[in-house]
Formats: structure tokens, C-alpha cells, sequence
């Protein structure tokens, strides 16, 4: 018996050693305890967490989720009514406001998107935030990289608490599926992090000729707050980083306003831009698609060739969205150079309205050489909007003076004089045409408390005059068209679902 | 026993060395006849030898022997598998007869029981053996197959007629949401890492099925889902023995059974009053039915061949000396019923056992076989199957042209109402190749060392390598796919895994008795790994089909090219106890200690630890009257075991490194986490208590097993949604609970003795399971057409509750319908919830349960007869109350036309006046409304699939004295699958689970579908056994 309990204990002592033998991990894959070590698996890292900002205005989903929540959810674009076609019901419920919501719960599918691609940059930019600063390497690329990543998150913050209001805070990766759910956070807790976030970006990241092109630079973070502060009303603190940016003597506007935007390559991250979505035509995935669902669908193979110019045109069949409104073909002043820039005219044969030939959007619009596949960055910031946020925290400080200097900045490109009739008034007008269609018209609309108001009006219009708005002769807008004018969306049903705190 | 057996020897073997001298100068013949004591016949094939010595024979054909011996007072042993061995002295004589009397529940018949071996009367936990023997004359090719309707409480099925594959064996009808459920496979001592199915069965001396925890806790995280112990043969005491057995057959798939499908006239009929009842001009092909009597084109037929099985087993025995040996050499060929489709197994095994010196054993087993099978895609859905396209594809449609050649594509124009065109299937199964070549060596080496009286220590070191090479390759010719024009793009995909896996085992076993009391300990420690290394390589668009090679092809898929490498790794200690007092009053308890890399570090280990005890009633002194009863034993266990099935890297958070991003048109790599990882994840917990007890009565002619038991399995291994808020979309957690209970029962009788002797084996099993839960805040899970909901046995079919047709008007009117689909004479369903409109799915879901696809019993049968040298043999197996859906129906019911179908759809509803059986529905409204029929996945597509299949009939006879060259020969004929009782209507296999991907089981969520797979082959076979 000894003997057996002898035998025991060496092979007791033979298997403490035993952990490693089980420690085996993935070889070919790598997994997190290996991984986020080194500066290149931090700049993969930081890489993978721009992707969503690219999928949410993609078609993933059914649609450029994105440009469906803040910019024809709007009286900028409307949908281009196609009665041959059903299963529109989603993006037409963003357009009419009349997302169903019950208790402030939705399932509408873009408001899912975006929610959802919202918090993938947010788990990927906590994943960075927390493990970058155990790792060894060099200081410059450290501080860079985690700038991005700051910045990312507060840009997804952002988003969220404008669209939503109140939602989960997440500011370190979920581990466990206990901390996958959290309760909503306030505006205001939201509001204290996002500013917290874009301020360490701005310390932490290089200036936009010290960075790599594309990346978040400091004047992309300090726009970001800007744009913070006057969504706060906060206008002191947003003319001093408005006017950080434009004392940094690192943006110019372009001369001509058809040249701020990228192009489908040649273009991108000009001197105007500040920040932009990238993009990159081929077959590595990272090629945008949203040009095409900013069309009055059908189009026929030759239509779309004639626009696209790509080698394999394809027809679209189904029903198109984002069209230019009669209202924003209106808002331009005679004589401002940017509407033709903004919009130009497509013919649809195929079309029940009319003669067929709708308005669409024009600055994106550059030719490329496969169907479905260009390269066309998304502009986020730009520098005339950092102008026009200048302008408006000089004049709501009674600053006229100064207000309308950078004011005329931008109505002097764009071929105009002095504003006419009230400068805040005039301001808030000249972001809706030097900004449209670049998903800014919504949240101004929210931001300056005339949603309610305007989008009613503009419902009005629609269900007084539906030929003008598209509906072919005969249809009528549907009964619940309007019947929603929230200020904010409802929070997605899925995550409801599985969220008990909402 | 075994152990004194071992000193005895020796001691004999120097007494024979002393004695030698004289032995040499007086040895004299002795001979006589050693009969059976049941029957008086002679008995062939005993070993008799003298007492301490080597020297010895074995008995003719007829029972006679010669031997000389040394010694005029030596004693003769005369031994036989089976019967009690005899010892009888010479005291002079020079005849001696010997009769052998059975010993089927002798007194120390040992069975092997994991890790060690155990008296069987003293046996606790639930366990079934099963001599190989027993099986030898089944012509298939693998073990399972051989072992279905022997086993209570273990389902096997064969899923598909695939030659090699499709078996699923299921213990106490173990089942997991995602983990598997395939029993551990133990082979010589060694657990392997996947199934048996390339084992070659004569290698096998016998298998032992280890059913409650007790028996199987000693395997630890990996015997939840029962443990089946394999021997290879060794050589038995005796000469030299060389048998060859070999069998050839032919199988066909029989008629019965197969899919009535519409002839040519039937389908050209059906297309007319398609076009008639719709209202329409009938085209053209379809306006004379009769034009087609005769030149129905059977597509499905013409796949179909007869063809041939073959096996050659030479199998070596010695036991000479200090040296036991077995080697088994082995070839098995199956051309498939299918055409294209075979299996070839060349197979060896040699296994040595050396007995260094009294105390020192040394052990040496190696078995390399290599397996090329190829099936021509046939089996899985529309489209992915080659079988179930040509099921479905119309019988107009001509295989060959009018010059004899074969056709290479068709299609009708569109208004025939074709929509769907076809490449010409016979040569897409001619010239599809699909083939899996592999490599299996398998190796133990041991050695065992007694140092003092009653302890033996045993170090083993076995390792296994298997390698794999898969090709698949469609030439430009052929297709599997529908609506592919032929020449299509060639398509190749190669696959090469290499696997392997080694184990050190340390064990000691001590036994010692005080007085009354019987211990034996175990104690144990063993280190396992496995890896494998897998890459895939897929290319399309060959330059030339004759060379189907890498650097042939235009473009490499990149996404169906990768590496995968899996490892794992476990590290075990192990511990049992033994005792009883009296031999009567038997008690055990065990427990391992498993340490698994697939565990998460925080839940690194888990313990395994059971309890037994038993009775042995009839040993009593009160039960010593009890003349019928020679032996009743009650048992009880209770233990937990581990499922570890829950993939090997499922704990860790991995990183997608394909999250790219572009900055100012410049690729940059990208990554990010992409799952959860969850340190605590661990194995599935199964907690088994068993009940039972052994009945023996009348001189062992009856013997009754029964067996009830009740086991939850906790901690499944689920992928739970998560609020994406977090970045994931799920984490793998374990979670939910699964109850199983149920009742086995075994029989065995010798019904006549004598010259004519009848034995049966008879077993029943009842499994039930039942849902108790699953993750927090959901009670159901879906599969394809199942749902697993709590409260209800697991992965029942879903679906809506058919209720016949609309006979008219109003009957529509007054029945609840499907907005704005439903019509006179389409199909109608049930409203479930009530609302009065049908729906599917959603929050007004009018679906319900309409079937279950496990049995309510299942029970086998076996008759064995033997007349002199006449012996005969029945097995028959059974399954009642399981249900299968007929999936199938969604192409060959499809009222549309677009397909071949059944020919009962002739009975469908045409009109108010003729409305057909109730069960088809108008063909007038399209898809609108001929879409509710086949898309909704209804009751009419579930089968009651219950069965009793004669699975064999044998009839042997042996030859006695024909040839002095061989000791015995017998020739046999045997039939495999004679005929399967079923009213199961969907397909000739009633046992049939094809996963859509026609890889087999169907999913753990998603059992019992039909899919119309590779049919399951009637053998006739004839065989003959030499022994020499």
C-alpha cells in the first residue's frame, strides 16, 4: 500500500507542471491574451475600429443606415416612391417620421444598424483603451494611437446621445456576458464623457500635416468638441476650439466647393477636410456602395452606366431613396454656386412620377469603374463647417461682427454676399445648403429646437402636394405618415430584448 | 486469479524441464474424444495440453484428439471459450474422453470494465458485453452496423447508405444542444480521438458497452455520453491457429421502399390538368400523356446499380512460450449502389504480449489500415445532392438522346413551365470525384509489473495517427448544382489533415483480501494531446479537366482556402475502489480528476466521482431453497461525468484579422476582437443514478437484465445572445439543463438444448428526455424544422398542423385562412392560437409541435439455432413511435409543376366535384397559393417512421473431415437487411437524418430529416471460415 501511495505522490508532483501543458492556445488565430502586445497589433487595432464609421453608410442591412437616420429623416430627402415595389416600409417610416415606437422601443432595422455599428467602434476603442497602456512601445505612436481611439469613441458617443438620448455607457470591454447588458446612462453623463474623451484626443493626437492622411488628427478632435459645445450651447467653450482650428493655420477651404469633396480617389483628405469616412474602391472590401441607394430606383442598366460610368452596369429594380426634396432645391439663394455642385437632374424610365427625371445628389457623384464598387469618402467634418461653427458661437455671444467675417468666408466661395435679415437665421440656413446631404440637417434640427415645427410643416407640404414630393399621380402618402415627429429614436427592440434595463 | 496462474506455471514449466529426460524416453499416445455435455456431438477446436508444460493440440472436427505425452501421469487440460476447463489425470490411461460442460455465468468470468477487469458476477454498474464472435457474419463494413438491435439502451442508426459513414450511436440517448454526443471510443485501453468506423471488425475480440456514470466515471469529461470499450484480439492459450475468413456478396436496393415517384404518362397527365384546371392552352409536349407510355426516363433508377461486396480476413493466433500473438490482416471492397461510389479498407494488426518473467509483462499492439472511399456528392438538399436532383427531375426529361448518347444538359422552353434545368446526372455521379484516401495507425505498448504479491503496475504509452487527404473535383462536364449549364466552371477542392495523438497512462492496482474482505484500489495518472493540422485548398476554372492540379487552375477561392489547426490537451488522475464482503455484498467508488486545455482557466478542472453498490441476493442463505434462481443481484449507482465536446478554443476571445481599413486609398490590415472569451467555460455535467438487477434462472437457461435510469445534463454548452451594445453578438456559456430517463431490458434464453439448439437474445430499451432549461429568459431554441422548448423533449418537429383542404366555398368562409393566399381547395391549417388567420411566425405564430423524432422504444432481436452442424441465425431490430420529416416534399409535392412528383399528388384537389384524397391541394393561384403548402412546413410532411427490419438472416453449415489441411470449415449464406416492416412512406430508409450538407446526423437541433439520401443496400452474401 506504501508503494501505491508513493507512486501517487511522485506523479502528484509530476503533474504540478500541468497548467502549462493545458494552457493551448489558437495557432491559427490569434486570441486576445496573445494579441495587443506590440505597436503594430495596436495599429491593426485602432484600424479595425474605423470599419463600422464605413459599414453604417454602406448597404449592409438593407441601406445606408446611416444617411437614412440623419438625412432623409429630414426635409432634405425623401424617398422616390416606386408603388410596382413593397418591403419599403423601413426607410419610408424614417423619411414620413413614423418609426413605430411603443414605449420608446423600436425594430426598425436602420435604427438597429446604427446603434449596433455605433458600439462595435465602442468595444473596439475600449479594447485598445484598456490594454494600450500595459503595452511597450514607443510614445509618440502610443499617444497617437490612443488618441484615435479616444476620439473614435467620443464620435460614436456622439452620435448615439444625438439619436437616442439616453443610452448604455460602455468604457471598458465587456468580458463576461453580466457585463454585456448596462443601464442607460443620461445625456448628461453621456455629454461628460464624450467631452472628456475628444478633450485627451486633442493632447493626445498629431496635427493633420503630422499625421498620416485619413487618420484623426488633433483638429479633427477639436472640431468634434466644438461641435460638442454648440450642441450644449456651450459657446464660449466652442468658439475657443472653432477658433483653435482655424488658428492652426492647417485648413483652407478649397476653392471651388465641387472640390471639397473626395472624389473617388485623387481628392480625399484635401485641405478642407478634416475628417472624413474612407473609403477605397476595389476588392479588398473597403469600397463604399451608398451613391447607389441615393437614387429613384428603377434604373435601368444604361441610366445607371450613364451616371456611374462603371464597365458593368447593373439595373436597380425597387424603390430608391434620399432624393433631394423641393425644399432644400429651394433653400439655395439665386446665384449660390453650390446647388448645382449639390444636386443635378436623373432621367428613370422606369418610373410612375411624372416624366421621370428626379433630382439627386451631385457632390458625391464621380464616375468609377465597377457597379457597386467606389471609392468616395464621406465627409464628417469639414472646414467650412468649422467656420459656420465659429460664426455661430461668435453671434449667439451678440459677436456679429466677427461672426459674419467667417460667415462670408463661406458665402464668398460659394459666389454670395452679405447675408440678408438675421445673422443667426442666416447661419442656420447656410449650414442646411453649404451642409447638405452630409447628415447634418436632422441633429441642427433637434439642436435648435425647431424639429417639431419645421418637420410638421414639411409633412403638411407632403400630404397636401404628394405628386411634388414624388408620389406618382393617384398615390398618397400613407396614413401614418408624420404621425411620430420624436426628437429622438427609439432605442432598437433586439437589444431591448435582451437588455433588461430598457 | 490469473496472478497464481502465472507462479503456477513457472513452477510447472521447471518441474517440466526436470522431468524432460524422462519424458523423452517414454512418451506415449494418448487420444481420445471431448464432446459437448449439452448435446453429446464432439466439439472441435479444444485446446487440450498437458498439465505444466506446452505441449498440447487441439481437437478435430469431430472432437477426436492425439497427443503424445511424457508423463504416464501427467494431467490433461482440456479448455474451450466458453466451457468450463477441465482437468483430468492420465493416472495411465491412454484414452481419455472428456466432456465440456458451458460455463456462461462461471464464477470467474472476468469482464473488462474501465481501466481493469472485474469478476462479472461482482459487476456494480451497467454493462454489456458483446463476444466479436457473436458478430462475424454480417457482411458490412463497420462495427456499429454490426452492433445494431444487440445493445439495450444504445440507438444506432445508420443515416445514410454512404459505404464507410452514416452510423450515429446513441447511449441512454444522450443528446446536447451544441456539444457532441457520440459515445468515447476506447480501443485496447486507449481513447481515441474519433470513431471506429474505419476499425476493421475481425480485429476485434469483443466490445463492451459501459451504459450508467459508475461505469463510465472513470473516463471522466469525456464519458457523458457512455463509454464502449474495444479488445483486439490476442492469442489464446493453445497452438498456433490460422483462420481465414472471407465472404463476397451483392447488394441491390430493393424496391420496396423506394420513392413513388410519377412515370412519364403520370406527370405529362398531371401537367395537363395543370394547364386545364388553370384555364390555360395545354403546351404542346403535354397534350398526349400517352405519347410517353414506355419512355419514362428514371432518373433517380439510373443512379442505382447492383454491385458487389467483398472480405478477407486472415487472422494468425499463437501462444507459444512467454509469447502471445494475433495478427489480423484484413482487405474490404464495397462498390456502392450508387454509381461512382466505393470503399476499399486494407487493414493489419499485430499484437504481442511478452512475459519478460514472472513479474514483468510487456505489450506491444500496432494496427495500420488504409481506407479510400469515394461518393459522388449524393446525398443533401436540392441542388447539393445528386440524388435528390434526380429525384426530382422531370421523367420527360431524356438521359439519353435519340442516337443512344447521353444528353448534357436540359431544359424546356419557358412555357412548359420549366424553370429549372438540369445537367445530365449520371454523369455528374460518373465523373464528380469526391474522394477521401486515409491513413490510421494505431499503437499501445505496455508494460505491467507485479513487484509484490497482489500489486501490478502498468505504464502505457499508445499514440494514433491518422492522415486524411480529400479531393474533390467537378470537371467542366459535370455539376452537382441545378441551373448550371454544362460546360460549367471545373471546381476542385483538396483537404490534408493530419492528426495525432499519443497517451501515457500510469495505473496501479492493488488487491488484497482479510478474511471476508475483498479490496482491490486502483490509483492512476495519464497525460493525452491531440493536434491537427488541416488545410483546405479550393481552385476553379481548370485549363484542362485532365489535370484537376493546382497550378492547372485559374483562381484560387480564397475564402475556401485556409489552415486550421485544433490541439488539445488532458491531463487526468484517476482512482477507484473496489469492495466486497463474501463476494456477495459488492460495493465501488471512483472518481477522476480531468485537467482539460479546453477548459477556461478559471474552471481548469473538473472532478468525476461515482458510487456503486450491489447484492448478490441469491447467495444468501435464505435464498439457498430457491432452486430456479441461480443468481439475482441488485445494483444501484449513482456519478457525475463530463461531455468535453465544446470545441477546443471556444473559451478564448479570438481576433478577426480581417477588419481592414483604407486611409487616403492605402490598405491598412485591420483586427478586432471578434468573440467573447469565457475563462469559466467548462464541460457539459451529466448526473446519472442507475437501478438494476441480474436475474439468472433455471441452470442459467434464463437470464434478465433490467435497468432504470435518470440523468440530468446541466451546464450545456450554448452560444447566448448578448446585447450588442457590447460589441458581440453572443457568448458561449454553459447553460440549461436537459432530463433523461428511461428503461432497458435484456433477455437471454436457451430455449432447446440438445441437438437442436435455440437460443435468444432479446432487448428493449424506453429513452425519454425532457427540457428542463435553457439560457435565462428563453424557452425555446430553433433548429431547421424543430424546436427545443422547455418543459418538452428536445428538438421536436415545428410546424403547422395540416387539416386537409378547403372542400369549397364555404368551408373557406367559415375556416380561419391565410390572408389573401388561401383559396377553394388549397391546403388547410390549423389556427393554433385562435386569432382566425393563419400565420407563420411571429408574434401571432399559429405553428405548433406535430412530431418527435425520437422513438418511444427501440428493441432488437436475435434467434440462433444450431442442428448438428446446421446453425442459423435471425437478428431483427425495431424502432417504434419515432417520426421523421419528409423534408423532400418541399420539391416532389411542389404543386407548381416545376418538378417530378410523387405519384399520390394525382390525387390532388382539382375541384369541388373532385377533390382528390384531402391531402393535395389545388395547383390553380401559383405560388401565392400553392407556396403555403410546401413552404410551411406542415404535418403532412412527418412520417411515422417506426420499423422492424429483418436486419440478417444467416444459415451456416460446418464441414466436418473433408480435408486433413484444416481443422474445421464452415460455409454460410446471409442476407443483410431482408425487409423492413415500416409504414414510413418518405424513402426506403426509415433510420434516415440527413443534414442539409448530407454530412449525416442532422444537427443536434435539427434529427430525423429526410432528405432522400444514399440508400441503404439489401446484401446477399455467401462466406466461409477456415481454420487451420
Amino acid at each position: 500500500m506504501k508503494k501505491i501511495f508513493s507512486i501517487l505522490v511522485v506523479l502528484g508532483v509530476l503533474a504540478t507542471g500541468c497548467e502549462d501543458e493545458l494552457t493551448i492556445f489558437p495557432e491559427d488565430s490569434l486570441s486576445v491574451p496573445t494579441f495587443y502586445k506590440t505597436e503594430v497589433d495596436f495599429e491593426q487595432a485602432v484600424n479595425g475600429a474605423y470599419a463600422p464609421l464605413r459599414t453604417v453608410l454602406n448597404g449592409t442591412g438593407g441601406g445606408p443606415s446611416g444617411i437614412y437616420l440623419k438625412e432623409m429623416h429630414s426635409d432634405n430627402t425623401y424617398y422616390a416612391r416606386n408603388t410596382a415595389f413593397g418591403a419599403t416600409e423601413q426607410q419610408e417610416d424614417l423619411a414620413d417620421f413614423a418609426v413605430p415606437t411603443d414605449q420608446g422601443i423600436t425594430t426598425n432595422v436602420h435604427v438597429q444598424n446604427v446603434y449596433v455599428y455605433n458600439y462595435q467602434v465602442i468595444a473596439r476603442t475600449n479594447q485598445i483603451l484598456a490594454t494600450i497602456d500595459e503595452a511597450e512601445f514607443d510614445g509618440a505612436a502610443k499617444n497617437n494611437i490612443k488618441g484615435q481611439a479616444l476620439f473614435l469613441r467620443a464620435l460614436a458617443y456622439f452620435d448615439l446621445v444625438q439619436l437616442f438620448g439616453s443610452v448604455p455607457m460602455h468604457l471598458v470591454p465587456v468580458l463576461s456576458r453580466e457585463d454585456a447588458a448596462l443601464p442607460l446612462s443620461s445625456e448628461d453623463e453621456l455629454y461628460t464623457q464624450i467631452i472628456s474623451d475628444a478633450s485627451e484626443a486633442i493632447t493626445l493626437l498629431p496635427s493633420k500635416s503630422q499625421q498620416d492622411p485619413g487618420r484623426a488628427t488633433s483638429g479633427a478632435a477639436r472640431t468634434l468638441l466644438a461641435n460638442v459645445h454648440i450642441v450644449r450651447e456651450q459657446w464660449a467653450e466652442a468658439e475657443a476650439q472653432a477658433r483653435a482650428v482655424v488658428e492652426s493655420d492647417e485648413y483652407m477651404l478649397m476653392p471651388d466647393y465641387a472640390d471639397a469633396f473626395s472624389g473617388n480617389s485623387g481628392n480625399k483628405n484635401n485641405m478642407e477636410s478634416v475628417f472624413e469616412i474612407q473609403y477605397k474602391e476595389g476588392a479588398e472590401g473597403l469600397n463604399g456602395t451608398f451613391l447607389y441607394y441615393s437614387l429613384p430606383w428603377p434604373l435601368d442598366a444604361e441610366e445607371v452606366g450613364s451616371l456611374m460610368q462603371t464597365s458593368n452596369p447593373q439595373p436597380l429594380s425597387g424603390e430608391g431613396n434620399n432624393i433631394p426634396t423641393p425644399d432644400i432645391l429651394a433653400a439655395y439663394e439665386d446665384g449660390d454656386l453650390r446647388k448645382d455642385a449639390s444636386i443635378t437632374y436623373v432621367n428613370s424610365s422606369g418610373s410612375f412620377w411624372r416624366d421621370g427625371t428626379y433630382p439627386i445628389i451631385n457632390k458625391f457623384l464621380e464616375p468609377h469603374s465597377l457597379h457597386f464598387n467606389h471609392g468616395v469618402n464621406w465627409p464628417v467634418y469639414r472646414y467650412s463647417e468649422v467656420l459656420l461653427f465659429l460664426a455661430e458661437a461668435l453671434e449667439e455671444q451678440g459677436e456679429s461682427g466677427e461672426a459674419l467675417i467667417y460667415l462670408n468666408q463661406v458665402r464668398t466661395r460659394a459666389g454670395l454676399g452679405d447675408p440678408t435679415g438675421d445673422l443667426g437665421e442666416a447661419i442656420f440656413n447656410e449650414r442646411r445648403v453649404e451642409l447638405a446631404f452630409e447628415n447634418k440637417r436632422w441633429f441642427d434640427l433637434v439642436r435648435t429646437g425647431r424639429a417639431v415645427d419645421v418637420i410638421t410643416a414639411y409633412g403638411n407640404r407632403i400630404k397636401a402636394n404628394p405628386n411634388d414630393y414624388y408620389y406618382p399621380e393617384g398615390a398618397e402618402p400613407r396614413g401614418n405618415a408624420f404621425s411620430n415627429i420624436s426628437l429622438r429614436y427609439g432605442l432598437p427592440a433586439s437589444e431591448s430584448s435582451l437588455n433588461p434595463n430598457f | 486469479m490469473k496472478k497464481i496462474r502465472f507462479g503456477l506455471k513457472t513452477l510447472y514449466l521447471v518441474l517440466a524441464l526436470f522431468l524432460s529426460f524422462n519424458a523423452f524416453a517414454q512418451s506415449t499416445s494418448v487420444s481420445g474424444t471431448v464432446v459437448s455435455a449439452d448435446d453429446g456431438f464432439g466439439l472441435p477446436g479444444v485446446n487440450v495440453i498437458v498439465k505444466g508444460t506446452t505441449n498440447g493440440t487441439v481437437t478435430d472436427f469431430d472432437g477426436n484428439y492425439t497427443l503424445n505425452v511424457a508423463d504416464s501421469n501427467a494431467t490433461l487440460v482440456f479448455s474451450y471459450i466458453g466451457f468450463t476447463t477441465q482437468e483430468i489425470p492420465l493416472n495411465g490411461q491412454t484414452t481419455v474422453n472428456a466432456t465440456m460442460t458451458e460455463d456462461a455465468t462461471a464464477l470467474d468470468e472476468v469482464v473488462l470494465v474501465g481501466y481493469g477487469t472485474q469478476i462479472k458476477r461482482q459487476v456494480t454498474g451497467s454493462v454489456q458485453t458483446i463476444e466479436a464472435q457473436e458478430l462475424a457474419d454480417l457482411p458490412v463494413s463497420q462495427v456499429t452496423q454490426k452492433l445494431q438491435g444487440k445493445l439495450a439502451g444504445v440507438q444506432i442508426n445508420q443515416t445514410t447508405g454512404k459505404p464507410g459513414q452514416g452510423m450515429s450511436v446513441r447511449i441512454r440517448g444522450q443528446l446536447s444542444v451544441s456539444g457532441g454526443s457520440e459515445p468515447l471510443y476506447v480501443i485496447d485501453g486507449f481513447p481515441i480521438s474519433g470513431g471506429i468506423n474505419n476499425l476493421n471488425p475481425d480485429e476485434i475480440e469483443d466490445i463492451t458497452i459501459l451504459k450508467d456514470a459508475a461505469s463510465t466515471s472513470l473516463y471522466g469529461s469525456r464519458a457523458a455520453n457512455g463509454v464502449v470499450l474495444i479488445t483486439t484480439k490476442n492469442g489464446t492459450v493453445g497452438e498456433t491457429n490460422v483462420s481465414l475468413n472471407t465472404s463476397t456478396g451483392i447488394q441491390q436496393v430493393p424496391q420496396r421502399g423506394r420513392i413513388d415517384m410519377m412515370d412519364a404518362v403520370e406527370f405529362a397527365q398531371f401537367k395537363k390538368e395543370y394547364y386545364e384546371d388553370q384555364g390555360d392552352p395545354v403546351p404542346a409536349i403535354f397534350q398526349d400523356p400517352s405519347q410517353y407510355e414506355g419512355k419514362t426516363n428514371d432518373w433517380y433508377g439510373a443512379l442505382l446499380r447492383t454491385s458487389p461486396v467483398q472480405n478477407y480476413n486472415l487472422t494468425i493466433t499463437s501462444n507459444k512460450e512467454k509469447l502471445r500473438t494475433a495478427v489480423v490482416a484484413g482487405f474490404f471492397k464495397q462498390d456502392g449502389v450508387v454509381i461512382n461510389s466505393d470503399y476499399e479498407r486494407y487493414s493489419l494488426r499485430v499484437n504481442l504480449d511478452y512475459n519478460v518473467s514472472d513479474k514483468v509483462r510487456l505489450g506491444f499492439n500496432i494496427a495500420p489500415s488504409y481506407i479510400k472511399d469515394n461518393t459522388p456528392r449524393s446525398d443533401g438538399d436540392r441542388g447539393v445532392g445528386i440524388l435528390f436532383n434526380a429525384l426530382h427531375t422531370w421523367p420527360i426529361m431524356p438521359i439519353y438522346n435519340e442516337d443512344g448518347t447521353r444528353t448534357t444538359f436540359n431544359n424546356f422552353p419557358a412555357e412548359t413551365g420549366n424553370i429549372f434545368s438540369y445537367a445530365n446526372w449520371l454523369t455528374s455521379a460518373e465523373q464528380i470525384k469526391n474522394e477521401n484516401k486515409n491513413v490510421n495507425i494505431l499503437s499501445n505498448a505496455f508494460v505491467e509489473y507485479e513487484p509484490i504479491d497482489g500489486l501490478v503496475i502498468k505504464s502505457s504509452l499508445n499514440a494514433e495517427i491518422y492522415n486524411e487527404k480529400y479531393e474533390f473535383f467537378s470537371p467542366s462536364t459535370a455539376t452537382f448544382r441545378i441551373n448550371v449549364p454544362i460546360p460549367t466552371t471545373s471546381e476542385a477542392i483538396w483537404e490534408d489533415q493530419r492528426d495525432f495523438s499519443y497517451l501515457n497512462e500510469n495505473l496501479a492496482t492493488y488487491t488484497k483480501s482479510f478474511g471476508d474482505h475483498n479490496f482491490s484500489l486502483l490509483g492512476g495518472f495519464s497525460y493525452q494531446k491531440f493536434r491537427r493540422d488541416f488545410n483546405r485548398i479550393a481552385a476553379n476554372t481548370f485549363a484542362d479537366d485532365r489535370l484537376p492540379t493546382i497550378q492547372g487552375a485559374a483562381n484560387i477561392d480564397r475564402n475556401g482556402t485556409f489552415d486550421n489547426i485544433q490541439e488539445w490537451s488532458l491531463v487526468s488522475f484517476l482512482s477507484r475502489l473496489t469492495y466486497n464482503y463474501k463476494g456477495k455484498y459488492l460495493l465501488t467508488a471512483a472518481v477522476r480528476r480531468d485537467g482539460s486545455s479546453r477548459f477556461g482557466s478559471g474552471n481548469r478542472w473538473g472532478n468525476f466521482p461515482s458510487v456503486s453498490a450491489g447484492w448478490i441476493i441469491s447467495d444468501e442463505a435464505f435464498m439457498e431453497n430457491q432452486e430456479a434462481i441461480n443468481m439475482l443481484k441488485f445494483r444501484a449507482s449513482y456519478g457525475v461525468t463530463g461531455n468535453n465536446n465544446i470545441g477546443n478554443y471556444t473559451q478564448y476571445a479570438l481576433i478577426n484579422n480581417r477588419v481592414n481599413a483604407a486611409f487616403n486609398d492605402e490598405f491598412a490590415p485591420g483586427s478586432a476582437v471578434s468573440s467573447l472569451s469565457n475563462s469559466n467555460l467548462g464541460w457539459e455535467t451529466t448526473k446519472q443514478f442507475d437501478i438494476g438487477f441480474d436475474l439468472s434462472l433455471f441452470n442459467d437457461r434464463v437470464s434478465f437484465i433490467y435497468d432504470y435510469y435518470t440523468k440530468n445534463t446541466t451546464n450545456l454548452l450554448y452560444n447566448v445572445q448578448v446585447p450588442q451594445e457590447s460589441g458581440f453578438t453572443n457568448f458561449s456559456d454553459n447553460i440549461g439543463e436537459i432530463k433523461f430517463w428511461g428503461h432497458e431490458f435484456a433477455l437471454n434464453t436457451v430455449n432447446t438444448t440438445g441437438k437442436f439448439r435455440w437460443t435468444t437474445n432479446a432487448n428493449i430499451s424506453f429513452n425519454r428526455n425532457e427540457v428542463v432549461s435553457l439560457a435565462e429568459g428563453i424557452d425555446r431554441v430553433y433548429g431547421t424544422f424543430h424546436i427545443t422548448q422547455v418543459g418538452k423533449p428536445f428538438a421536436q418537429f415545428y410546424g403547422h398542423i395540416a387539416d386537409g383542404v378547403y372542400l369549397n366555398q364555404q368551408d373557406l368562409d367559415s375556416s380561419p385562412q391565410v390572408p389573401g393566399r388561401s383559396t377553394v381547395g388549397s391546403i388547410k391549417l390549423v389556427d393554433v392560437n385562435g386569432d382566425g388567420v393563419i400565420t407563420n411566425g411571429g408574434d401571432n405564430d399559429d405553428r405548433a409541435i406535430m412530431g418527435n423524432p425520437f422513438p418511444d422504444f427501440t428493441y432488437g432481436i436475435t434467434n440462433t439455432i444450431k442442428y448438428g452442424n446446421w446453425d442459423f441465425s435471425v437478428i431483427g431490430t425495431g424502432s417504434q413511435g419515432n417520426d421523421v420529416l419528409v423534408r423532400h416534399l418541399y420539391s416532389t409535392t411542389n404543386l407548381d409543376g416545376v418538378f417530378n412528383l410523387l405519384s399520390d399528388v394525382k390525387y390532388r384537389f382539382r375541384s369541388v366535384d373532385n377533390p382528390g384524397r384531402g391531402f393535395y391541394g389545388t395547383t390553380v393561384g401559383g405560388g401565392n397559393v400553392t407556396g403555403i403548402e410546401r413552404d410551411w412546413v406542415n404535418s403532412r410532411f412527418v412520417a411515422d417512421a417506426s420499423f422492424f427490419n429483418i436486419r440478417n438472416i444467416t444459415l451456416g453449415y460446418t464441414l466436418g473431415g473433408v480435408d486433413r489441411f484444416f481443422k474445421s470449415a464452415r460455409i454460410y449464406g446471409s442476407i443483410q437487411n431482408v425487409h423492413i416492416f415500416t409504414k414510413y412512406w418518405g424513402g426506403p430508409n426509415p433510420e434516415i437524418s440527413t443534414e442539409s450538407d448530407g454530412d449525416g446526423d442532422g444537427g443536434n437541433l435539427s434529427p430525423g430529416v429526410d432528405l432522400s439520401g444514399y440508400p441503404v443496400p439489401r446484401i446477399f452474401s455467401l462466406g466461409v471460415n477456415l481454420n487451420f
